[in-house]
């Protein structure tokens, strides 16, 4: 409204200049256009800016919001009604304007305008009403006013999308032809600028595949190993195949965690800074079908929720989130909630699906005369298989071993328990180790009591022995169990005072790094739990990271930009701690092994291969022989010709320095020093006393 | 072998350097007093008393006969190396960094800081009479780096016919003498060139830089041959006078260093192949880091002079001399 005025405010000021000449300024030349002049220009010429800027009929509508359902009521009540709904939809802003259409009885016609100041108010009275309940017979639908016009819009004759070509993509598992099932390592250094993928072949991996700026943060391999995620601040990027090109993309700004689903089949993306009040959308969590590269759902985010949000069921059929007493199962395709309700679970504090079925193990604190909990839902029937009630809980860690066959809950207990105000202070804390045994019938538990603070847990990834490092560093011990059918885990071994931090098991079992990582400095213990004897020992200074590569031949360690700012570094060791290889990077981040999926060999055939492992050896200890002596002969090769090159150089320079010998000796007063240790002929003998050692010796008279 | 510590010096060794004979060693440090030493038992026989600063470069002639000295206190001194009396001295402008006898022991070169508005300069002196007037001589030849990187490393080269510069940028030059003219320069380092050292027939150059490598020059033609890399600056290189070997020692920068552990610096002499590149052994001692390396003239001994303090002397082992690469 201001600018019309200030519109005709300008149109005025012309017709005043034109009426009236100027009185007071008589000296001053005529400008006066002559008698019937009618000027030529145009208003768009003159004033086209602010002709632009007029308001039209239209501005303003995208404020107007339309409620349908709003009771019919009688002119009597209309008032009432308008009071009522006023009270209601002032919350949302200020209303300018309100418009109710009556019918020719003065009856309200059942929907009501209502205007606010801006479109941003309106866009939340949307998000905020619409499908309120106003009372029993009456369900509020409502619309923006802009709305109507774009669905008028639509064609009323669909037309067929136009199929895409289909994009070849080329064999994406084509890294597990490799005929010497050698695996592939990503590598992320220069902070993030450059990203290489190597494949780990021996005894000098080979470079497949370099960029720079690839990715702006990190890599991630999907949990089969058949995509590369890189990140971005627009979105994510999967790459895949023999060159590594880009397979699909995934906008959401500002991402930076993602989380495959197990079969590689969904990718939920997470934006912790993503606003979703400027759309109705949620923005925060985006849930991917990586084939198709759609969006499927979109949740919003609690601020202080634990990641990952999402946990997947090893099917990738279910999906799970944790609320304040609930639990919200979510189901594919439909990515509904699982019965379309969320499960009560009265202070539930951690949960985990394992890793084999489609089982839940949660855990619910102590509630006043309410022990804890840990519950073994099974999904979908919600039949709780097994309840552990626990007594005395300060907190509770759930491991699942691998292959499905145990969890281990951990139990911190306390002796003691104070309550100041709101903060619980625990004392005298000691630890429980419940092995739930998940094939038995009935699922037994068994217990076993540790002392001391337990600094890290970790079940052998196929097999029936778990590793615990206990105790207070700098003398920690570790103890190794075994669990067995219808008995209690039974200590196998305890290594007492080794100080280490970190358990990494071998993929596949039996072996181990017992690794003491940062504060540590990065000492490493490879031991083989076969026998447990300590295969070998090693040290890589101020290591951050340990990694196996998903065969379990090789282990890699790193020395990460991210934790350590000098030395950064990846070494590469065999199982049984041989180190094979060391290279420094600059600013070097993030080492990654490209996952396997698992084996699709029958059991049976496994089983056989391993039996007959001696005659395969054989074969591949010649060919790998072979390798070594092809690769020393290059090397021997390499060596030959710089040294060739560098003979050629001596010789010359020996040449020019025996031209010189006259000069030399004339430059030093006829004496010829070339022979070093003796002075030329005139050798002078030169006696030198060394005081060596002082000895006093009384002489008897 | 065990080797042999001297610990004369009460703060951070700058330089050492053996004779031509070998049989002693000289060393400076931050403390005013350079040290002569017998490199056979590591007995001192006396220090070079008169200066004001931090001695920041020493040289002896091929004669044994005069020692040079630069120091902080802005003063060049050349001493009788038997009696330990001066002889001489310059006053400089500013600190004086580099000093160098040339191959015939009658010309000398020393270099100074930029400091205090003054630019770094090269000079070239006569050395052949020295004495009480020796300050009033004209150099013989003056070469102001003005609005250039300063001098942090000097050598001669070709029978005192050039001189050869490395600078705080990484570049190398090389001064003909006869024209004064700067007739070649490279710039194959990133960092500040720290210290620099011929082969023992003078053919061969290596530098060492705090871009953390050393590399070695042809020294006629400044053409970069080889290349030494660690994850430390470099404070000081020398080549093997008898095998194809080079010596590299530095480390973490003195200010950097953390307090929680010595291996994060890597303060040792690490030995690389001269032709291959390749490092095949380290020699563990130092806790600071390395300042100054010198190979014995037999080969069979080498010095480092630390950050610590300390100048060792460590004897080669057998193993060293049986040790051979494939090739």
């Amino acid at each position: 409204m201001a600018r019309r005025k200030e519109n005709d405010r300008a149109q005025q000021n012309n017709d005043d200049s034109d009426s009236n000449p100027n009185d007071e300024l008589e000296d001053e030349p005529n400008f006066d256009d002559p008698e019937g002049y009618e000027d030529d220009i145009s208003e768009e010429d003159l004033i086209g800016d602010l002709i632009r800027q007029r308001p039209k009929e239209t501005d303003g509508v995208e404020s107007i919001v339309v409620i349908d359902g709003v009771p019919q009521v009688g002119t009597e009540r209309i008032e009432k009604l308008q009071n009522v709904l006023r009270k209601l939809f002032q919350k949302f802003g200020k209303i300018t304007n309100e418009y109710y259409p009556l019918n020719a009885d003065g009856s309200t016609k059942g929907h009501v305008f209502i205007e606010y100041s801006n479109a941003n108010e309106a866009l939340e009275v949307l998000k905020g009403t619409n499908g309120y309940k106003f009372d029993k017979n009456h369900t509020f639908t409502v619309n923006l006013l802009t709305d109507f016009e774009k669905y008028n819009d639509i064609l009323d004759k669909w037309e067929n999308p136009i199929p895409q070509p289909f994009k070849e993509q080329g064999c994406l598992q084509y890294y597990l032809l490799d005929q010497d099932a050698c695996d592939q390592f990503s590598v992320v250094y220069e902070q993030g600028d450059k990203v290489a993928v190597y494949l780990n072949t021996q005894p000098e991996p080979s470079l497949l595949e370099e960029r720079p700026r690839w990715t702006e943060t990190l890599v991630r391999w999907s949990p089969l190993g058949t995509y590369l995620a890189t990140f971005h601040a627009k979105g994510i990027a999967l790459w895949g195949g023999e060159k590594f090109q880009q397979i699909v993309r995934f906008s959401h700004p500002g991402v930076q965690f993602i989380d495959f689903s197990p079969c590689e089949k969904y990718l939920v993306s997470f934006s912790p800074l993503a606003d979703s009040r400027a759309t109705d959308e949620p923005q925060a969590i985006i849930i991917w079908d990586v084939l198709s590269g759609l969006k499927r759902r979109a949740f919003n985010a609690d601020k202080s929720q634990a990641l990952p949000i999402f946990k997947w069921s090893h099917d990738d059929k279910y999906f799970a989130r944790m609320g304040i007493d609930m639990l919200s199962v979510y189901e594919t395709p439909s990515f509904g909630l699982l019965d379309k309700k969320s499960i009560k679970v009265q202070g539930i504090r951690d949960f985990a699906w394992s890793p084999t079925d489609n089982t839940i193990a949660y855990w619910v604190g102590e509630e006043k005369d309410t022990p804890a909990r840990v519950t073994l839902l099974e999904l979908p029937s919600r039949n709780e298989v097994r309840v552990k009630n626990l007594f005395s809980v300060a907190d509770c860690k759930m491991y699942w071993q691998k292959s499905g066959d145990y969890l281990c809950v951990k139990v911190d207990r306390y002796a003691k328990l104070r309550k100041d105000k709101s903060d619980i202070k625990y004392s005298g804390i000691y630890y429980n180790l419940e092995v739930f045994h998940m094939r038995e019938k009935q699922i037994p538990v068994d217990s076993v009591e540790i002392k001391e603070t337990i600094q890290a847990f970790a079940w052998e990834p196929v097999g029936t022995k778990f590793a615990v490092i206990h105790g207070e560093p700098p003398s920690t011990s570790v103890s190794f169990f075994e669990v067995k059918t219808g008995q209690t885990p039974t200590m196998v071994k305890k290594y007492e005072r080794k100080p280490c931090n970190q358990l990494y098991w071998a993929p596949s079992g039996q072996f181990i790094v017992l690794a003491g990582l940062r504060a540590m400095s990065g000492t490493l213990e490879f031991v083989d739990t076969h026998d447990f004897t300590v295969m070998n020992t090693g040290e890589h200074f101020m290591a951050t990271d340990v990694e196996w590569d998903p065969t379990g031949r090789y282990v890699a360690t790193a020395v990460s930009w991210w934790g350590h700012k000098v030395d950064n570094a990846y070494w590469l060791w065999s199982f049984q701690g041989r180190i094979l290889k060391r290279v420094a990077l600059d600013k070097f981040c993030q080492l990654q092994w490209r996952p396997r999926p698992p084996s699709l060999l029958p059991a049976q055939q496994i089983k056989d291969i391993k039996k007959s492992l001696k005659k395969f050896s054989a074969q591949f200890e010649v060919k790998d022989r072979l390798k070594m002596t092809k690769a020393s002969k290059e090397l021997v090769e390499k060596r030959r010709k710089l040294m060739q090159e560098y003979e050629d150089l001596r010789k010359q320079k020996q040449e020019e320095y025996d031209a010189q010998r006259r000069r030399r000796i004339e430059l030093r007063n006829n004496v010829d020093t070339d022979e070093t240790e003796g002075r030329g002929g005139e050798l002078e003998e030169e006696t030198v006393e060394f005081f060596i050692k002082e000895e006093t010796t009384f002489i008897d008279e | 072998m065990k080797p042999l510590m001297l610990h004369g010096h009460e703060r951070s060794i700058t330089q050492i350097k053996y004779n031509r004979d070998g049989d002693l060693l000289f060393s400076s440090a931050k403390d005013n007093h350079p040290c002569v030493w017998y490199s056979v038992n590591g007995e001192r026989l006396g220090t070079y008393e008169g200066h004001q600063g931090v001695v920041w470069a020493i040289d002896v002639d091929w004669e044994t006969k005069r020692f040079m000295s630069g120091a902080g206190d802005n003063m060049l001194m050349i001493w009788d190396v038997q009696t330990g009396k001066a002889l001489g001295k310059i006053e400089a402008k500013t600190s004086v960094r580099t000093c160098n006898f040339s191959y015939s022991g009658n010309m000398a070169l020393y270099s100074t800081d930029s400091t205090m508005g003054n630019p770094s300069e090269i000079f070239i002196i006569d050395v052949r009479t020295v004495d009480s007037s020796f300050s009033e001589n004209d150099p013989i030849l003056r070469i102001p780096l003005t609005n250039a990187p300063k001098a942090t490393s000097m050598v001669w080269g070709n029978l005192d016919e050039v001189v050869i510069s490395g600078h705080d940028n990484g570049d190398l030059a090389q001064w003909d003498l006869r024209t004064g003219k700067k007739n070649n320069l490279v710039s194959e380092h990133a960092k500040s060139i720290n210290d620099m050292q011929l082969s023992k027939d003078g053919a061969l150059l290596i530098t060492a830089s705090k871009d953390c490598t050393a590399k070695l020059f042809n020294a006629e033609t400044l053409e970069c041959l080889k290349t030494y890399k660690t994850e430390r600056p470099v404070n000081s290189a020398a080549i093997s006078p008898i095998m194809d070997h080079v010596v590299l020692g530095g480390g973490q920068d003195a200010m950097d260093v953390t307090t929680t552990s010595t291996r994060v610096g890597k303060f040792d002499a690490r030995f690389f192949h001269l032709v291959f590149e390749e490092e095949f052994a380290r020699v563990k001692g130092h806790f600071g880091p390395i300042n100054s390396l010198a190979f014995h003239p037999d080969g069979k001994t080498y010095a480092s002079g630390g950050e610590d303090g300390y100048v060792r002397l460590n004897q080669f082992d057998q193993s060293y001399f049986d040790f051979k690469f494939d090739y």
